[in-house]
């Protein structure tokens, strides 16, 4: 219990960090990223089946995460938020967002989906070695993107050019 | 005229097809032109699309996460494009998220609209729109300018020029064609009257002529008549005074003298006929025109009057003339009387001869040297028109049984038949020229036909027999009364069959037979007689003009005896056949 509690107060400390705007715009933002990525075959055969966006650890997000997805989909697929303390290939998670716990590190989190084709998103708060396939950061107050190419490409997910273009940084 | 009348309907047919060419022509250029136009709108349109789903695909990961430099960006690319009047990207609400405009054309509409394409005059608006993997992500528009007059026009120039060209073309070959058409009628229609006026002038030229041959034809025999008459009351007085007084040896000589020259003018005149008919053939010799005239002089003298001078200027010298000298002889006789009528209150007339050259390309004469032979009156002259016409047979000035109008036309017979002009001009004086031109000839002249001795005509004919033929009663009685006066024994029969059944028995020294007889004619005759009388001796008396065709018949050497002939004549043939 004390430990959830510390985690609450992590991610109350968190909201209190990021401007709601901010976080409705990261919010959007996952969901958003889902056309422009290409999936295997394997993951999301079923043209119903639901894409699901986790947020791993600490979610800052909230509310406004439901209320962005709310009456959205990518393509035909519905999209479903689910919160996970921990992750891993088999979580059945499309889109990630690590955002680390005491629970599951954010650099354990990448890790156990390093192979999965999971995109992995991260935001202001990971750590330079801890950033996932896309990592989220404000640039002159606006929320950009870095993307880690070789990393998506290891695990199975190809990234539209689009994307890559609109990239503050593409590692490859 | 029908064929003409069918060719102008073709024509008009034609005409018609042309102006229904020139229209479809001009409808077809309108239809290809507006095909094209819209074809190019189309097209144009699309390509729009085109450039604003290619647009939208590029911003639509800008849109999805609101990258508005990279929008704007994509969207500032689009100013390079000149056609493009404004441009806009909208989110995913329907709000303006970047605007790019030219001035002219005015900011695009603040909230995005349906999707789509519209053109609207020349100006086409798209929106399209943005949109990943079926996610609407916003909305796409553009808007170009409209198409200045300039372009649409050069676009359409070839076309248009073409068409126009092709249409004006058209027109002005219709516009030739109907002309012509309309000239060909008036053609027609002139040729008609033309037609018309012509076919009425000849049937009164046809007319003029037939009243004017009339007129001629009763002129001449009114003529003739006079003149005949005349003359046989001379005849019909001089037997009717030698039948009631026979004894007066000296009268009777006197009067049979009077009848005898009466006689003579009637044969004169019917020569004189024969001349204009230009039957008789002239006997072309060659004579020194100057010494027809000395010898002509006394009888000219005579002939005009004691109130008519006479001068003569003879400057042909030697040079001899090739023409018939007793044609010549009765021409300047004509020209004499018709002088001396023209002078009835007396004056002087002139006979002058010189030589001259006539030079090559003279209109009637041959180049070479000609005697001219001019007889020139002091009297009244004549009217340019009736100059003109004074050559014409049976023209004259002289009253009805006055003249027969033949004079001149002898005249110029005369000349005409020898080579030979004669032309007529006003003296100077007054008075009338005529002038006869005589081709002169190097051979050697001769005099007039010496008169055959007397001896001849009184030779002895006893002995002989001689077979007349003729089938006129008269005449053969009158030759055969004159032949038993001159002593030969006459045979006489009044055909051609009779002739060769006294053939069969007799065997006359000599045939003298007529030409011209019902049945068998002269030539006939003398055909078969020559085959029983081989070595007889055939004369042909001969009334008729055409000496040519009576030696035609005959052969050349054939002896000729022309009607009227005189005992003189008679006798001197028969003798030197005879002899």
């Amino acid at each position: 219990m004390g430990l959830a509690a510390v985690w609450l107060a992590m991610a109350a400390d968190a909201r209190a960090q990021e401007p709601t705007l901010e976080l409705a715009v990261k919010a959007t933002y996952l969901y958003k990223l889902a056309p422009f990525v290409t999936w295997p075959a394997t993951v999301l055969g079923d043209p119903t089946a639901p894409l699901a966006i986790c947020v791993q650890g600490v979610d800052p997000f909230g509310a406004i995460l439901d209320r962005a997805v709310a009456g959205q989909g990518v393509g035909s697929h519905p999209i479903q938020v689910r919160r996970l303390a921990r992750i891993d290939a088999h979580s059945g998670c499309q889109i990630a967002f690590v955002g680390g716990s005491p629970a599951q590190s954010a650099a354990q989190a990448l890790a156990q989906v390093d192979e999965a084709a999971v995109l992995t998103v991260t935001g202001e708060a990971a750590t330079p070695r801890d950033h996932g396939i896309v990592h989220l950061r404000l640039v002159g107050g606006k929320v950009r993107f870095s993307i880690d190419a070789s990393q998506a490409e290891e695990s199975g997910l190809a990234i539209s050019s689009k994307l890559l273009a609109l990239a503050v940084q593409v590692k490859r | 005229m029908s064929g003409l009348i069918k060719a102008d309907a073709s024509d008009r047919r034609l005409v018609r097809a042309a102006w229904t060419a020139a229209g479809a022509l001009l409808a077809i250029g309108l239809l290809v032109g507006a095909r094209t136009e819209l074809d190019y709108r189309r097209q144009a349109a699309r390509q729009v699309e085109v450039q604003a789903d290619i647009l939208a695909a590029s911003a639509s990961a800008a849109l999805a996460f609101d990258d508005r430099q990279a929008l704007r960006e994509y969207v500032d690319g689009l100013r390079v494009n000149p056609s493009l009047a404004s441009a806009a990207i909208y989110d995913a609400s329907g709000r303006a998220v970047v605007t790019i405009y030219r001035e002219r054309a005015g900011p695009p509409p603040a909230r995005a609209g349906v999707v789509g394409t519209r053109a609207d005059g020349r100006r086409i608006r798209v929106l399209r729109p943005v949109a990943e993997r079926g996610e609407r992500l916003g909305t796409v528009y553009m808007e170009t300018a409209p198409e200045s007059w300039a372009d649409m026009l050069s676009r359409h120039a070839g076309l248009g020029l073409l068409t126009v060209m092709a249409f004006l073309l058209l027109s002005v070959v219709t516009a030739a064609a109907a002309q012509l058409q309309a000239r060909a009628a008036q053609l027609i229609l002139a040729n008609a009257r033309l037609r018309e006026e012509m076919d009425a002038r000849g049937k009164a030229e046809e007319a003029l002529r037939q009243s004017q041959k009339m007129e001629a034809l009763g002129q001449l025999t009114g003529g003739i008549a006079h003149d005949f008459n005349n003359l046989l009351q001379v005849v019909h007085g001089a037997f009717e005074l030698i039948r009631r007084r026979p004894e007066d040896a000296v009268k009777v000589a006197a009067w049979s003298v009077n009848g005898l020259q009466a006689a003579e003018r009637g044969a004169s005149l019917t020569r004189q006929l024969l001349a204009f008919s230009r039957s008789q053939k002239l006997e072309l010799r060659p004579f020194v025109v100057g010494g027809l005239i000395g010898d002509m002089r006394e009888l000219l003298t005579r002939t005009l009057g004691s109130e008519i001078a006479l001068a003569v200027d003879l400057g042909d010298g030697e040079t001899p003339v090739l023409s018939d000298r007793t044609q010549l002889e009765l021409a300047v006789l004509n020209l004499a009387i018709n002088a001396r009528d023209a002078m009835p209150e007396g004056g002087l007339l002139t006979l002058t001869t010189k030589i001259v050259s006539v030079a090559a390309g003279d209109p009637l004469l041959e180049a070479g040297e000609y005697v001219e032979l001019s007889v020139v009156d002091t009297g009244v002259g004549m009217s340019p028109a009736v100059m003109e016409r004074a050559f014409d047979p049976f023209f004259t000035t002289k009253g009805v049984g006055k003249g027969t109008g033949l004079g001149l036309s002898q005249v110029y017979g005369v000349a005409r038949q020898a080579g030979g002009a004669a032309r007529i001009a006003a003296g100077l004086g007054g008075g009338t020229v005529v002038s006869l031109f005589l081709r002169s000839s190097t051979a050697t002249p001769e005099g007039p036909q010496a008169p055959s001795p007397q001896p001849a005509v009184l030779a002895p004919a006893e002995g002989r027999t001689v077979l007349v033929v003729d089938d006129e009663a008269p005449v053969r009685d009158l030759v055969c009364e004159t032949l038993r006066m001159l002593g030969y024994r006459v045979l006489e029969a009044d055909s051609g069959a009779q002739a060769l059944a006294i053939l069969e028995t007799e065997a006359p020294n000599l045939m003298l037979c007529d030409f011209a007889m019902p049945v068998m004619n002269g030539a006939e005759l003398a055909l078969l007689a020559r085959r029983r009388r081989p070595d007889m001796p055939i004369v042909f008396a001969s009334g008729h003009a055409d000496t040519a065709a009576v030696e035609a018949a005959l052969g050349g050497q054939a002896q000729i005896l022309r009607k009227p002939f005189n005992l003189e004549t008679l006798a001197e043939t028969l003798a030197r056949l005879l002899g």
